[in-house]
């Protein structure tokens, strides 16, 4: 397999991998339970609450263990569901696990606006400064986007917002290992992360909040995660999370250099290859290894078919549940016409790659374009 | 590759004949509903091809469907008459999208879970129905063309679907006993008058009976067709044997729906029928004798006789008259078991 869809999910390190084994066969106990199986349990998930702080600079008792990245963004957003200040300004190039939960909760009394987007694809200050009203409580804005990788004013956000006193909510699954996630420069009050998007496991993620006592629960139960996300926990999981997101965090420079490399490898042989190729979203404010590209003239659905014979993996739009494929709402959102938005594959690269790889790649594509 | 059982078995048989084999996962509709139904499809076509170890790629024309199928529909709905968007699916979107994809992928042929079979007879290819009479699909296929026809394969056309069924359960097909998908795709299992209320304003008036009573009120011309019996909202009716209501007629001009009493009522039969959009599979119109037509899928073959064709329009006189001819509704000819080819109903008189 040749695997450049790393933004829809990576495979497992293998350290990783091998410690979910041993948990898996040998920690059983519940962590909850205060006996000694019990409390190697729960050792184990403190001590992945510690890794993952560490590696954003935040501390273990602002993380917090969800489902994934999908479950840490509704926890936000259904914990103001009756807040007396219920406007949320977010954008129109968010991931579903955003404007889809708004979108649901609108008729329960959360209002949103979603601010447009310029064909940068990146989300403008001024624009979400002018969306903010008197019962704005929420900016929700991506680190990176999905598609295009453009990184977004997330800084910036919060400078108006602190002003304001509004809270600020950013959805960072794309970014551990790429760039730096440093919260106490940040200074957002929550942060998504989703473990398999940096060569951990699936099914589990983290919300970060900078002060707990502001969430309410979304699930309720047995009183896990100081009672605001109950259920027994998936320790392997989350040791899996906990060591994935250290890995991360570790020498990023070097990992970044690997990315930029790929990517730079790949742009100039596409230049050559298709010279019509067209590159979205601003090129210089965006994630490594992420590259959205247009092939006017081409077909995405009956490239990525071709592709996959050639046991290559690149994606479209983003994937969905039942094998879909229709124009992606972020590349309307930059300004793609339909015809231009079914022309476009993502390709990212990622840590399982190599140079020859992509001269695989390159050669495939090749024969592919008209 | 529907995740249905035909055209699992028919992508079975072709693995079998030594083809080379790749499946699609069409998806023409874009779900309103929070359920996503075609979900289940997509898993249940995946398995099939994880059996049958073959490749399953996804293709989506919802924006073709919606601008040349949808559309349609609704202008037929509004116009008072009953389209059958199956005929037009195939003619627009399997036969005409889907095929242009799988030849530019590089396939000799498209094949399809259709119980219909074709056989090359002196340089045409003739539509035949399928071997299993009660399963036989010519009629959502009677506007296909010699280019259409000669691409396609239909695996199953000389099966009958309890072997159908039998062949997959032992090739170890999850849905060997899935349900057989009935009505429009589009609104599956929901009520089409649901369903049509979302798009098209419901305009009711009264419903007269066949001699100008006043009986009660219909909720919109459109959620009626002309034949139906359940769902008019008024009662049996008087001591007649058979006294139930059918609709006659809609009268457009006054959004009247015109019913009468009993199902041998005269004024449901009709001996004429005139039809527009004729196309026939060979190119070519055919011999005047021994035809017979359908006038909806469920239907029996009438003998008849073409009276008149004046380029694509085409008048029909039936042997015996048709019950429930409703506009909007295709007409197909045959000539025995092959499938000559059809028109879309506009009138019928006696």
């Amino acid at each position: 397999m040749y695997y450049f869809d790393h933004s829809a999910t990576t495979p497992l390190l293998p350290e990783v991998s091998e410690l979910m084994d041993h948990i898996n066969k040998d920690v059983y106990g519940n962590p909850s339970s205060i006996y000694s199986i019990g409390r190697e349990s729960r050792s184990i998930i403190e001590n992945a609450r510690k890794q993952i702080a560490r590696s954003i600079s935040a501390r273990p008792e602002q993380i917090f263990f969800t489902s994934g990245g999908t479950e840490a963004n509704n926890h936000v957003f259904w914990s103001l569901i009756n807040n007396s200040q219920n406007h949320i300004v977010s954008n129109v190039i968010e991931h579903p696990a955003v404007t889809k939960v708004l979108e649901f909760l609108n008729p329960l009394g959360l209002e949103h606006e979603l601010v447009g987007v310029n064909e940068d694809g990146i989300v403008s200050v001024d624009d979400i400064n002018k969306a903010i009203k008197p019962g704005t409580s929420l900016i929700s804005l991506m680190l990176a986007n999905n598609e295009i990788g453009t990184l977004q004013p997330v800084q910036e956000s919060v400078e108006i917002a602190k002003e304001r006193d509004i809270l600020v909510h950013t959805d960072a699954v794309q970014c551990m290992g790429k760039i730096e996630i440093d919260v106490s420069t940040l200074r957002v009050d929550f942060l998504s992360l989703s473990a398999h998007k940096f060569y951990g496991p699936k099914g589990v993620g983290v919300l970060y909040v900078r002060e707990p006592k502001k969430l309410s629960p979304l699930i309720i139960g047995g009183g896990q995660e100081k009672n605001l996300r109950a259920g027994t926990e998936n320790i392997s999981a989350i040791a899996g999370m906990g060591l994935a997101a250290e890995t991360s965090a570790n020498s990023l420079d070097k990992k970044v250099v690997a990315l930029i490399e790929f990517e730079e490898q790949f742009k100039s042989g596409l230049n050559k290859v298709f010279k019509k190729a067209i590159f979205n979203g601003n090129q210089s404010k965006k994630l490594p290894g992420l590259i959205n590209v247009s092939f006017p003239g081409n077909r995405s659905d009956i490239i990525m078919t071709k592709l996959d014979r050639a046991s290559i993996a690149v994606s479209n739009g983003s994937a969905c549940g039942s094998g879909d494929i229709k124009p992606s709402p972020i590349l309307s959102a930059i300004g793609l016409d339909d015809s231009m938005n079914l022309s476009t594959i993502r390709f990212s690269f990622g840590a399982s790659n190599t140079p020859q790889q992509i001269d695989y790649l390159l050669t495939e594509l090749k024969s592919i374009l008209i | 590759m529907s995740g249905g059982v035909d055209s699992a078995v028919a992508a079975s048989i072709l693995i079998d004949e030594g083809h080379d084999v790749e499946a699609f996962f069409m998806k023409n509709w874009e779900e309103e509903s929070e359920y996503c139904t075609s979900e289940q499809d997509y898993i249940d076509a995946l398995q099939v091809c994880d059996s049958l170890k073959i490749p399953l790629h996804s293709v989506n024309f919802a924006k073709e469907y919606w601008d040349r199928v949808f559309q349609y529909f609704l202008e037929e709905y509004k116009n008072g008459r009953t389209p059958n968007p199956d005929v037009l699916c195939n003619n627009e979107i399997k036969f005409k999208e889907f095929l242009n994809h799988a030849l530019e992928l590089g396939a000799d042929k498209i094949a399809t879970g259709h119980y219909v079979r074709t056989d090359n007879r002196d340089g045409t290819i003739k539509l035949l129905k399928g071997l299993d009479h009660s399963k036989d699909q010519s009629y959502f296929l009677y506007g296909l063309d010699q280019k259409q026809i000669s691409s396609a394969l239909f695996p199953i056309g000389d099966h009958i679907k309890s072997d159908v069924r039998k062949k997959a359960e032992k090739l170890g097909f999850d849905n060997f006993d899935k349900k057989d998908s009935v009505g429009i795709c589009f609104i599956g299992e929901r009520n089409i008058k649901d369903f049509l209320k979302q798009y098209i304003p419901a305009n009711p008036g009264y419903i007269i009976t066949s001699d100008g009573q006043n009986i009660g009120q219909h909720d919109g011309l459109m959620y009626y067709t002309i034949g139906q019996r359940k769902g008019l909202g008024i009662g049996g009716g008087h001591s007649d044997v058979d006294g139930a209501w059918y609709v006659i007629e809609k009268n457009i001009e006054h959004n009247q729906l015109i019913v009468g009493q009993g199902h041998n009522n005269p004024a449901l039969y009709h001996k004429f029928l005139k039809a527009s959009k004729l196309h026939w599979i060979s190119g070519n119109m055919p011999e005047n004798n021994g035809l017979k037509a359908k006038i909806r899928y469920r239907a029996n073959d009438v003998p008849c006789q073409i009276k008149d064709i004046d380029q694509n329009n085409i008048s029909i006189e039936f042997e015996t008259p048709c019950f429930g001819i409703a506009p909007g509704q295709s007409v197909v000819f045959y000539d025995g078991d092959l499938c000559l080819g059809g028109a879309i109903i506009d009138s019928y008189s006696n």
